[in-house]
């Protein structure tokens, strides 16, 4: 109740601050609209089902998106974290592909992928892939050697040693990549919209600020990503606090 | 197994001329050299050596956790390879899974080697009782005492009641008195069941009270430097100080000690390596 209390106050406060600024400086609405203006635009957008029209197509990307990039990175991370073999030949590969600007790449691999919703998921994806692979890698080299050499001595195999001791060790670690994954599958979304696509949120902020100059439905796909992001976000943090030993 | 000997329920060990070397910084370290021993099937064999000399090496060798690099390390009458059941482990730490009840990580083995639930509990259950520790049977790793883990470390190495148990050391943590209460129900473990027991300690004291056999070893490279038959009468009272023939083997054990000590001074104590 407290934190709900919190939560509240804070955003009541950003929202006057909002509405403060708007009224000291006194700008025209397609430069920064007032918080009462926007809101009104969302209603509005609700009602004609043009918001969920884009958010439907975001929100599916995100979701396909971000299974797929965490589940390749937890399987690329764990091999990582288990043969450095596989990490001297992976590894350069990973990094160099995170250091390329996806947005470069996003034009390409929408080609590539076909234009459609797969290549969408695979562009968010591989936003998602980096942090939480190398989280995974990680965290399972941090499992304790002496309770990897006690499960030795009982005879336990590498997949065990994995399943007993790796993973469980390498939670908390995996957990945090996992939070910055899924903030970043909001972004990976709408890169991959941008790459060419006619629905979802980022087409939504397009349409709205370059063919409508209509920056209050701007304002308002923005916030439905970031209340998409939160809830996302929450929902790593609510699996984390059941499955993170403590 | 058919080489379990059938009147004490233990296995024999048998090192021959065995040899260890790591890869070190710098170099390649011998931590044991040319050793040879042998363990007698229900016998309470007590190593004791200067730090560092390869007890624990040696230990690693009877769990199968290491081949040596030369000679050989018999169990029973095949080489031992880690998890064949044939022998339970207990090290200097309690080395408890943190996240997992007492009662699972004692059933550790039992699951490693397919026990069903029922039965793994069950087992689990009767290992804790041995050690007294039944009672705590659902509490974490951090909610015990570090007498209490190692209880358990032990109730973890006695589940599988294997024939050979390995004891590195366990109790070196614990204060004196606490100790002294460990070795008197080890002493009644090994009394209750005579499986082979093999334990490394820092303690004279300790060794004598415990071993039917002391084995004193080199400083490294770990050679046999002298082994001492320890024929007092069992059960041994925990305070052992007051008889005489126990005191003549104490100053004897020590006395082989501080000559395997001086071997560390002697040039050709071949160094290699790092320590």
């Amino acid at each position: 109740m407290r934190r709900i209390g919190a939560a509240l106050v804070s955003l009541a406060v950003f929202l006057a601050l909002w509405k403060a600024i708007t009224v000291v400086g006194g700008y025209p609405e397609f430069i920064l609209p007032a918080p009462e203006a926007v809101g009104e635009r969302g209603l509005r957008a609700i009602g004609s089902g043009l918001l969920w029209e884009h958010a439907g197509v975001t929100l599916l990307e995100i979701v396909l998106g971000f299974a797929v990039g965490a589940g390749a990175a937890l399987l690329t991370g764990i091999a990582l974290g288990k043969s450095v073999v596989v990490e001297r030949v992976l590894s350069p590969y990973i990094v160099a592909a995170q250091a390329v600007p996806i947005l470069a790449l996003a034009p390409l691999l929408d080609i590539w992928f076909g234009g459609g919703l797969l290549a969408r998921v695979v562009i968010c994806a591989l936003i998602v892939f980096f942090p939480i692979a190398i989280a995974t890698m990680v965290g399972i080299r941090s499992a304790d050697p002496l309770l990897d050499e006690m499960l030795r001595s009982l005879g336990a195999g590498p997949a065990q040693r994995t399943r007993l001791l790796e993973i469980p060790s390498a939670l908390p670690v995996i957990f945090g990549g996992l939070r910055v994954g899924v903030t970043l599958s909001v972004i990976g979304a709408v890169v991959a919209e941008w790459a060419g696509a006619s629905t979802g949120l980022g087409v939504l902020i397009n349409i709205a600020n370059q063919g409508l100059f209509d920056t209050p439905l701007m304002f308002v796909a923005l916030a439905t990503l970031a209340v998409i992001g939160l809830v996302f976000y929450g929902a790593v943090v609510l699996v984390e606090r059941r499955l993170v030993p403590r | 197994m058919t080489d379990i000997d059938t009147t004490t329920g233990g296995l024999r060990v048998e090192i021959v001329d065995a040899g260890v070397r790591f890869a070190a910084p710098g170099g390649t370290l011998q931590a044991l050299a040319d050793l040879t021993l042998e363990i007698p099937a229900g016998s309470f064999t007590v190593i004791i050596g200067p730090n560092g000399c390869g007890k624990s090496t040696l230990l690693r060798l009877v769990a199968g956790l290491i081949v040596p690099t030369s000679g050989r390390v018999v169990v029973g009458n095949a080489p031992p390879r880690a998890g064949d059941g044939r022998v339970g482990l207990a090290f200097q730490q309690p080395r408890l899974v943190p996240w997992r009840t007492t009662l699972d990580n004692v059933a550790l083995p039992l699951e490693l080697a397919g026990a069903s639930a029922v039965d793994r509990r069950d087992r689990a259950l009767q290992a804790l009782e041995r050690v007294g520790l039944a009672g705590s049977s659902r509490l974490r790793p951090r909610e015990l005492s570090g007498g209490m883990a190692q209880r358990a470390a032990l109730a973890r190495a006695l589940v599988t009641d294997p024939p050979i148990l390995l004891l590195d050391e366990p109790f070196s943590a614990l204060d004196a008195l606490t100790r002294e209460t460990f070795d008197t129900e080890l002493q009644r473990l090994f009394l209750e069941r005579r499986r082979t027991v093999v334990l490394v300690t820092h303690s004279v004291s300790e060794a004598v009270a415990l071993a039917d056999r002391v084995v004193v070893m080199t400083p490294r490279p770990g050679r046999v430097a002298a082994v001492i038959e320890v024929d007092l009468p069992r059960p041994r009272p925990p305070d052992l100080l007051g008889d005489r023939h126990a005191a003549e083997l104490a100053a004897r054990v020590r006395e082989a000690l501080s000559a395997a000590h001086a071997l560390e001074l002697r040039p050709w104590a071949e160094q290699e390596g790092a320590a």
